[in-house]
């Protein structure tokens, strides 16, 4: 097969966030020094070499940036200052705009202006909605009951429509990372077992994260892990439960107990990660994108809106509760409709799927090696 | 003939020691200067605009000043091809390069900008006058390179002052077993020239002794020595070993670099000059006790040499000209915290392997690990013990330790490639059954037959590995390295016995004293700055100052003693002549000028 270099691909992940990739003069202090780095992953020194190349259709092809958590130790150790750590998060963006088919992501990327008047226009858009559908249909001195300003149920039905759109897109996206990374590769073929055998890995590593857990500093892993449980906890109980949250006046702790844990969770982690950010107080907030900041932002709001709305109508406050509600979506719906299929949510599916896939193609590569006994004894030069 | 100036700063160095608006103004008041342009730091210089300018302005000659113009000048020689000029007629203002650093760093810039827009080079315009010179010669550092400058000039008739911290000249050539490429035996090198340094009639000998003062102005210099008390008289000792056999304090030894002890009365090695025993006050019982305590040695000394109360002199020379010949430090590997250098007994610096395996260090030239030895009075210690200690199956050597490392030191060290090389060669021949590895990321081979010396130590049987290694650590009471080997794409992972740390090169402690005592002008890594890097190499800003060795730059020996011969050339040049060169630091600004006008009218 002919490979293609791309001259300028540095220059394209320069707009993605990269710093001094050229600078790297291949000494191979990351790769070692990476908890991660392992055969047949070797991490990231081979990404650094590859963007020196300019082989993009390879880099489109790599797992090693998902498998990255970046704890910073090679950015940290690089005689270079060539900032391995920064390069693989910007592989991550990179990576995630080529997966996406709508093209969306790339200007996102690459323009933040772009991805905040999406996000505003979104959010004015749905808040103008709600609106004129409350008014339509309900007052707005009323939270609950008959004459409710946006009764749960149907606002239900939203979600839902919106989950379907988001799984489709997040699904074709997936789709489209299996084929880069596993199905265009026509020289490996992995047998389906392998793909059954390692389908454990998908759900565990969704749930658990317990790949970052390998990082030096545990700390990290803690805190993602913490924002991510609160996170699925919230959806769950939005998901299935709206009517017993909704139900009033009578609280059902059963359900509020859940709520208010991942309430303190989602707002304690994103206002550590803000804190962190503006103070780098963690080698992966030394460097923050624009994108970085929006997720944050946009979380931050989607939480404190979502417990206030509640403080206000459990306090009688109906009319505020009702704002604060359509704020509160203005700032949902941009969130998971734009961040989860473009932007930086999207690893909510990338990273677990990669770790599968490295493994199926780990698999794969022993089973090959075993069939031809490559084993190499070291080498004189 | 038009002119057009344009400062391009590219941030390298003391940006802050120039003031580029004064600068510029005095730029614009220059003859023939059309065009003075302040481009800012870093600009990106794009050759079509600035041809377009060129031609405008119809320019012939662009002057690119700034800390290191050179950055731009690729840009700037396309834009006047472009514009159908001579592209020659680029001229760098290099203020760095000239030494615009210090105090008067904006008339040195601006010096060198005259110069440059008079297409005059700035050395031949910079020419101090010249002044009497007394015949005497300091030489401060008794290494390879004082010791060859010493032996040019003494050898010429003229008196020479050598002064040597340590108590014994040889430095650190005299530690090691080898040179490169040739193998030769280093002492069998060194030795000869060191005692002819002992006992040349024009050499005065200082060892265990540091310049304490230097005054006076360029071929006129007073110099205060101060003579450390060594409280063993140097004429009278013959060097029997009574002192140190009865002497009860054992020390690590620095000769020895630590991996063997020395007692508080010693000698540095056997075949020290002066031949001739000290003691050390620090370690000393009868002096750290104020003459409470102990004094056996002083008892037993059989030709009653010692003196134990004795105390430091100060001797005053007068000299007309001083080589600094002050030599490096190695890197402190206990930075570089993933080597576990302290931690793991078996990984070793270079210097420590050197008296390893030299025939007369602690082993007796035997390659061996330590064993821990357990006693009370001093709890655990690892130490290299001829009899129980073995010889290890496996040794790695890592390259670029300390150096051409952004978060230690960016220079590369130039020497540690091949002294690996050596290492690796020492060991296969004399462990021929054990393993050696070299990780290295660039291989700098560099000099004369060493490329040749490179390819000889692959054919014997060294595993050489490109890619540094990132971490040595135990695992199970097994010593393992880890890195990535980069030809072939993986990463390794093994066990190994010894792990050699190829320390880089730092100045030696005491040169920035030296360089404040002096106002002689350092570069960022602390080595002394020479007058010129292409030109001068052994003289500096300061009249009848030399430089010679590594205290310059790192070096080999090779170029080491090529340069301290050079040194002693331009010593004896001013001696012959009577005259020496004043500072170029002290020249004014209208001096350059002038002399840089009446050339171009030549």
């Amino acid at each position: 097969m002919a490979i293609r270099a791309n001259p300028k691909l540095i220059e394209e992940l320069e707009t993605y966030g990269a710093q001094d990739v050229s600078k790297c003069y291949h000494c191979g202090n990351c790769s070692a020094t990476c908890p991660f780095s392992q055969d047949p992953y070797i991490l990231p020194r081979r990404s650094m070499r590859s963007l020196q190349m300019g082989l993009e259709r390879k880099l489109e092809g790599d797992l090693e940036p998902w498998l990255c958590y970046y704890c910073g130790e090679c950015s940290q150790e690089c005689p270079r200052d060539a900032e391995p750590g920064e390069t693989m998060m910007s592989l991550r963006r990179w990576l995630t705009s080529r997966y996406d088919f709508t093209g969306i992501s790339k200007l996102f990327y690459r323009s933040w202006r772009i991805e905040l008047a999406a996000i505003l226009l979104v959010a004015m858009l749905t808040g103008l909605g709600f609106f004129l559908f409350g008014l339509s249909q309900g007052n707005i001195h009323h939270y609950d009951g008959v004459n409710a300003f946006l009764p749960g149920e149907k606002i239900h039905f939203f979600d839902w429509g919106l989950a379907i759109v988001l799984l489709v897109l997040l699904l074709t996206n997936c789709a489209r990372m299996w084929w880069f990374t596993i199905g265009r590769d026509k020289s490996k073929r992995v047998p389906l077992t392998a793909y059954i055998k390692s389908a454990y890995l998908l759900p565990m590593h969704f749930m658990t994260q317990m790949r970052y857990a390998k990082c030096e500093r545990k700390r990290p892993w803690v805190i993602h892990l913490i924002l991510m449980l609160s996170y699925v906890t919230m959806l769950i109980l939005i998901m299935f439960f709206v009517k017993r949250m909704a139900a009033g006046p009578a609280i059902d702790w059963r359900v509020h107990a859940f709520g208010l844990a991942a309430t303190v969770g989602l707002l304690g982690t994103t206002i550590f990660a803000v804190r962190g950010r503006i103070k780098k107080t963690e080698n992966h907030y030394k460097h923050s994108h624009e994108t970085d900041w929006m997720f944050l932002i946009l979380l931050i709001v989607v939480a404190g809106t979502g417990i206030l709305q509640f403080i206000l109508h459990r306090s009688g406050l109906d009319m505020a509760a009702n704002i604060t509600y359509v704020v509160h979506l203005m700032s949902v719906v941009p969130m998971l409709g734009l961040e989860v299929p473009f932007s930086k949510w999207s690893h909510l599916a990338y990273r677990p799927l990669a770790m599968y896939f490295a493994e199926i193609k780990a698999e794969a590569a022993r089973a090959e090696a075993r069939a031809s006994q490559g084993v190499r004894a070291p080498q004189a030069a | 003939m038009r002119i057009g100036v344009y400062l391009c700063q590219a941030g390298i160095g003391d940006v802050d020691a120039v003031n580029l608006h004064s600068i510029a103004s005095y730029a614009a008041n220059l003859p023939s200067v059309e065009v003075v342009r302040d481009l800012g730091l870093l600009p990106k210089v794009e050759p079509d605009a600035f041809a377009a300018e060129i031609r405008a302005e119809s320019l012939d000659r662009l002057v690119i000043a700034g800390d290191t113009p050179g950055f731009f000048k690729p840009a700037f020689t396309r834009a006047m091809a472009l514009a159908g000029e001579d592209p020659k007629e680029v001229r760098l203002a290099s203020f760095n390069a000239f030494g615009a650093s210090s105090g008067n760093g904006t008339a040195r810039a601006k010096s060198v900008l005259a110069c440059a827009a008079l297409g005059v080079p700035f050395p031949l315009a910079a020419v101090p006058d010249t002044t009497a010179v007394r015949p005497g010669t300091l030489i401060v550092g008794g290494g390879i390179s004082g010791i060859q400058a010493a032996l040019e000039i003494a050898d010429a008739g003229k008196q020479v002052h050598l002064v040597e911290r340590t108590g014994t000249i040889g430095g650190h050539m005299a530690m090691f077993d080898k040179t490169f490429p040739t193998l030769d035996c280093a002492a069998c090198i060194l030795t000869p020239k060191m005692v002819s340094v002992g006992q040349h009639e024009m050499i005065d000998l200082m060892t265990y002794s540091e310049v304490a003062h230097i005054s006076g102005s360029p071929g006129d210099y007073t110099i205060k020595v101060r003579k450390k008390a060594r409280r063993v008289d140097v004429s009278a000792c013959v060097a029997c070993n009574v002192c140190a056999d009865v002497c009860p304090q054992r020390v690590t030894s620095e000769f020895d670099n630590g991996i063997a002890e020395r007692k508080a009365a010693y000698i540095p090695f056997p075949q020290a000059v002066p031949n001739a025993y000290l003691i050390d006050a620090e370690s000393c019982t009868y002096v750290q006790s104020d003459g409470a305590k102990c004094g056996v040695c002083a008892k037993k000394c059989p030709k009653e040499c010692i003196d134990l109360d004795q105390a430091d002199e100060i001797v005053e020379l007068e000299v007309g000209n001083i080589i600094l010949a002050t030599g490096y430090d190695v890197y402190d590997a206990t930075k570089i915290e993933r080597y576990n250098y302290g931690t793991l007994p078996n990984v070793l610096t270079a210097l420590e392997f050197e008296r390893l395996t030299n025939a007369s260090g602690p082993t007796g030239g035997k390659i061996i690990t330590k064993t821990k030895r357990v006693s009370k009075k001093r709890g655990e210690e690892w130490v290299f013990d001829v009899d129980e200690g073995v010889p290890p199956k496996s040794v790695a050597i890592i390259h670029c330790v300390g150096s051409r490392d952004a978060n230690h030191n960016a220079y590369c060290s130039r020497v540690c490639c091949m002294y690996s090389l050596k290492f690796a060669h020492l060991v296969t021949e004399k462990l021929p059954g054990a393993k050696c590895y070299e990780f290295y990321i660039d291989m700098r081979a560099f000099g004369k037959g060493y490329e040749e010396f490179a390819n000889r130590i692959k054919a014997e049987g060294t595993f050489v590995i490109r890619g540094r290694t990132a971490k040595v650590f135990a695992q199970d009471g097994q010593m393992m390295i880890r890195g990535e080997d980069i030809i072939s794409d993986r990463l390794v992972d093994f066990p190994v016995d010894m792990v050699l740390l190829s320390v880089g090169l730092i100045p030696a402690h005491g040169s920035a004293d030296l360089a404040t005592m002096l106002g002689l002008a350092t570069d960022d890594d602390g080595w002394f700055s020479e007058l010129d890097y292409n030109a001068s190499p052994t003289e500096t800003e300061r009249g009848g100052v030399f430089v010679a060795g590594a205290c310059q730059a790192p070096k080999d020996i090779p170029d080491t003693v090529a340069q301290a011969a050079a040194v002693a050339a331009g010593v004896l040049k001013s001696i012959a002549t009577g005259r020496g060169l004043n500072s170029r630091a002290d020249l004014a600004l209208s001096d350059i000028e002038r002399r840089a006008t009446s050339l171009v009218r030549i």
